[in-house]
């Protein structure tokens, strides 16, 4: 079998996806831009992220545009035993498989770890909430996920609903910790032959980005509480042409930030130095300074405090991000390689000298290479 | 001194690391927590942000547990995000303790550092000069730009790489203005992608003998996991708004209150059989409704069928309201604050969250590794280094120093604990 183009750290590893979200998508793309294999499991329908919008003019989705590309497709009805039977043959020829089902599904479908007899297999679980402990039956999704993890508590605004991150932040948060222990464990079968399950629980990893607000509550024995107004100490504000976060968090910041918006007395006055006394007084200058700013365009902000050192941030747009200057020399914006005219992408997440993180190919169809990975299957 | 104990699939492997803050620390954590002997180097002079000031107030439930209590020992942000890593300090400004970094390089599979841009250079120990040292190192830079392009070297931190990144662009209430998270949110992704990287590159020296270097933009990280925003503007020329808890396909999908004071509950109906079921529990005849019959009809009318379910939703305590909902099979699940979180059940049980002894902070619920592996589980979880902990143990394992070179050494300045003379 030859795969082009697949130099990555993960070259001749093959991943079979078996899961149906986007926490287990997007470890299998992962894997995928490091080099593998990855053969996507669909139903006849096919994959659930197919039908999550939003939705272009002819029908495809973003979402699955993104998280399907660089697979191949297979398409199996596994809810019959023909069809399960060769979903268990699939998996068990992998190196790796990315499932997202519940213990009970998978020992439904005779599907687990102990069932497909590959000691070598790196079996992978993403689910909400793990495989073992009183809630591993019970369903979630990226919402749920950010509610019992802690971390909606802390965002959003006092009084109005506590917000999760936006889109399906911490399914891919799953997918790229699931993702790293899969190579983890992938590097220690290698070594010593000795395959494993990896079992991901969505839950534990929002809970382990919500990890210095868990202690410090504990610490200061109160809990942290979620903004009454929008202001600068706490994010972005309005500037002439959007929105723009200044976040003030050392001496030089503010003295350099203050001089620039033509405050001198509030540059000079050293008892702001102190972010602590800032943060108990911050309604002594916010308005002031909200309303200097907001005389500023957020670029122009942004370029004259680059070069003064001040930590700053200017809201882009995803127009802005398409079109950002540093993106585009850094070469984040790609085209699949075997696709040139397909739309961008996203690209890598991070630049590997040796092995760089590529994409090959967009979406596939549903079943698209159904026909041509059963033959292989016959050859190996 | 005895090493101590690892388990995990990295065991074997070792890092030096110059990381700090939030996304460096947390990185070689989970490396440490999956086995690997992560040795963190601290620069007395310049102390950890995240550790807090070396005259920082001691945390109110803290004070008075362990009889030793520093201020630079104390801090939430390190102690929550620095478990099982050890941490000597050396003066990297001078040359004898620039000296002992390079010759602790050789015991390193990798690297880690989360500086500005330009300082491993100016240290002499960027890649290229790291590489002269170990032919085969792998070097991780966790930056807020990468180390190329013309943003390089402009400063950042997880409050505005959540702008520039897109994120906070889509994060808010419908029609209202964008937020950013109530914490540095872009941090903790950085730091798993971080692992990711220094995995991937593992592997491939493994296979080759090859190492590389790993430049991980805070940015482009962060960019990736609104990937799927960015390529609907690709594909349709549409900027996503901001939707509060709303999906893009399903309705309901939000967090209610519930009765008391502060009580939310997040609920969500995927399937319409789902629907169905919330429907009957509130018995109000949603279902019936004609504004609220398909998924295309809530959608249409978010607003009012939000506003008939908080309606719904405020009568019944949060506990209630959860139990009901998941009986129904609807997707819901109780909005936690921290001290919740400490005592949740299903984390406490898989021992995702366990009990942490600190040396002078006592013992608190802490988040471990988020991962439990089969075959090499990780078993053994140690608190975040006090700062220096380890000097005298890793310099005397890796390079046979003697206590008496360890001592001139702190004598000097060159290594030694708290505040810098």
């Amino acid at each position: 079998m030859t795969t082009p183009g697949n130099r990555g750290a993960l070259e001749g590893v093959r991943v079979v996806d078996t899961s149906t979200t986007v926490a287990g998508a997007w470890c299998s793309r992962l894997l995928a831009g490091l080099g593998a294999d990855v053969i996507v499991v669909e139903p006849p329908e096919g994959h659930p992220i197919r039908h999550l919008a939003p939705f272009a003019e002819d029908g495809t989705s973003a979402p699955a545009a993104y998280l399907l590309a660089d697979k191949r497709s297979v398409q199996l009805d596994a809810t019959g035993e023909q069809g399960l039977a060769a979903v268990r043959r699939l998996a068990a020829g992998a190196d790796i498989v990315v499932s997202s089902s519940t213990p009970s599904a998978l020992e439904a479908r005779r599907l687990r770890f102990a069932d497909l007899e590959a000691p070598g297999l790196v079996m992978v679980h993403v689910t909400p909430h793990g495989m073992t402990g009183p809630l591993a039956e019970v369903p979630g999704n990226d919402l749920t996920v950010a509610a019992r993890s802690g971390w909606a508590s802390i965002n959003g605004m006092d009084g109005r609903d506590p917000l999760k991150p936006a889109a399906w932040q911490s399914s891919y948060c799953a997918g790229v910790m699931a993702a790293g222990s899969a190579v983890a464990a992938l590097r220690y079968r290698d070594a010593h032959g000795v395959g494993q399950e990896v079992d991901v629980a969505e839950t534990e990893v929002m809970t382990g980005t919500f990890a210095p607000a868990l202690l410090r509550s504990q610490y200061e024995g109160r809990l942290p509480a979620r903004p009454k107004e929008m202001n600068i100490t706490e994010g972005p504000v309005p500037v002439a042409d959007g929105y723009f976060a200044l976040t003030l968090s050392r001496a030089h910041f503010w003295r350099d930030a203050m001089n620039l918006l033509e405050l001198p007395d509030l540059a000079e006055d050293p008892r702001w130095e102190s972010s602590a006394y800032r943060r108990e007084h911050h309604a002594e200058y916010t308005e002031r300074v909200q309303e200097r700013m907001t005389h500023w365009n957020k670029m122009d902000l942004f370029d004259e405090l680059a070069i003064r050192r001040v930590v700053a941030g200017p809201v882009l747009s995803m127009s802005e991000l398409l079109e950002n200057v540093h993106l585009r020399e850094r070469g984040f914006w790609v085209r699949p390689l075997e696709d040139p005219t397909a739309p961008e992408f996203a690209g890598a997440p991070f630049k590997l000298s040796a092995t760089p993180f590529s994409l090959r190919t967009t979406a596939p169809e549903v079943g698209e290479h159904t026909d041509s990975i059963a033959n292989v299957e016959v050859d190996a | 001194m005895t090493p101590p104990e690892m388990s995990g699939p990295l065991t074997g492997v070792r890092g030096i690391v110059l990381t700090q803050a939030w996304a460096g620390n947390w990185c070689t954590s989970l490396l440490g927590q999956m086995g690997a002997d992560v040795i963190q180097v601290e620069v007395r002079k310049r102390i950890d942000i995240w550790r807090g000031s070396y005259d920082a107030p001691i945390p109110s439930q803290v004070r008075g547990k362990k009889p030793l209590q520093q201020p630079w020992n104390m801090g939430a942000g390190y102690n929550s995000i620095c478990l099982n890593k050890r941490c000597i300090t050396l003066d990297l400004g001078t040359d004898e303790g620039m000296t002992i970094f390079k010759r602790l390089v050789p015991f390193a599979d990798f690297v880690a550092e989360n500086f500005s841009p330009r300082v491993m250079g100016n240290f002499g120990i960027g890649y290229e000069q790291l590489k002269e040292i170990k032919p085969d190192i792998i070097l991780a830079s966790l930056s807020g730009y990468g180390h190329d392009g013309p943003w390089a070297n402009v400063p950042a931190i997880g409050g505005t790489i959540e702008p520039t990144a897109g994120q906070s662009a889509l994060l808010g209430y419908a029609g209202d203005q964008p937020l950013n998270s109530g914490q540095m949110f872009p941090d903790p992704i950085a730091a798993m992608y971080g692992v990711l990287g220094i995995a991937a590159a593992l592997r491939h020296r493994d296979r080759t003998g090859e190492g590389q270097y790993v430049d991980l933009s805070m940015q482009e990280a962060n960019a990736s996991i609104i990937g799927d925003a960015a390529m609907e503007y690709v594909l349709t020329g549409r900027q996503r708004p901001r939707m509060g808890n709303r999906h893009t396909t399903f309705a309901p999908h939000g967090i209610f209150p519930a009765a008391g004071e502060g009580q939310w509950v997040a609920l969500a109906c995927e399937t319409e059989a789902q629907w169905r079921a919330l429907s009957d529990l509130a018995g109000r005849g949603w279902a019936a409704d004609a504004r609220f019959t398909t998924l295309e009809d809530r959608k249409r009318h978010e607003d009012d069928l939000e506003a008939a379910i908080s309606e719904w939703s405020r009568e019944t305590s949060r506990e209630e309201l959860v139990a009901m909902l998941l009986g129904a099979g609807v997707i819901a699940a109780p909005v936690h604050d921290a001290f919740e979180v400490a005592r949740d059940e299903q984390m406490l049980d898989r021992g995702f969250l366990r009990a942490v002894d600190h040396p002078q902070t006592g013992e608190w619920t802490q988040a471990t590794l988020p991962v439990h592996f089969s075959a090499t589980p990780a078993e053994h979880f140690r608190p975040a280094p006090c700062q220096g902990e380890h000097t005298a143990e890793v310099l005397e394992e890796l390079l046979g120093l003697s206590s008496d070179e360890v001592d001139a050494l702190v004598a000097a300045g060159i290594s030694g604990e708290g505040p810098p003379a």
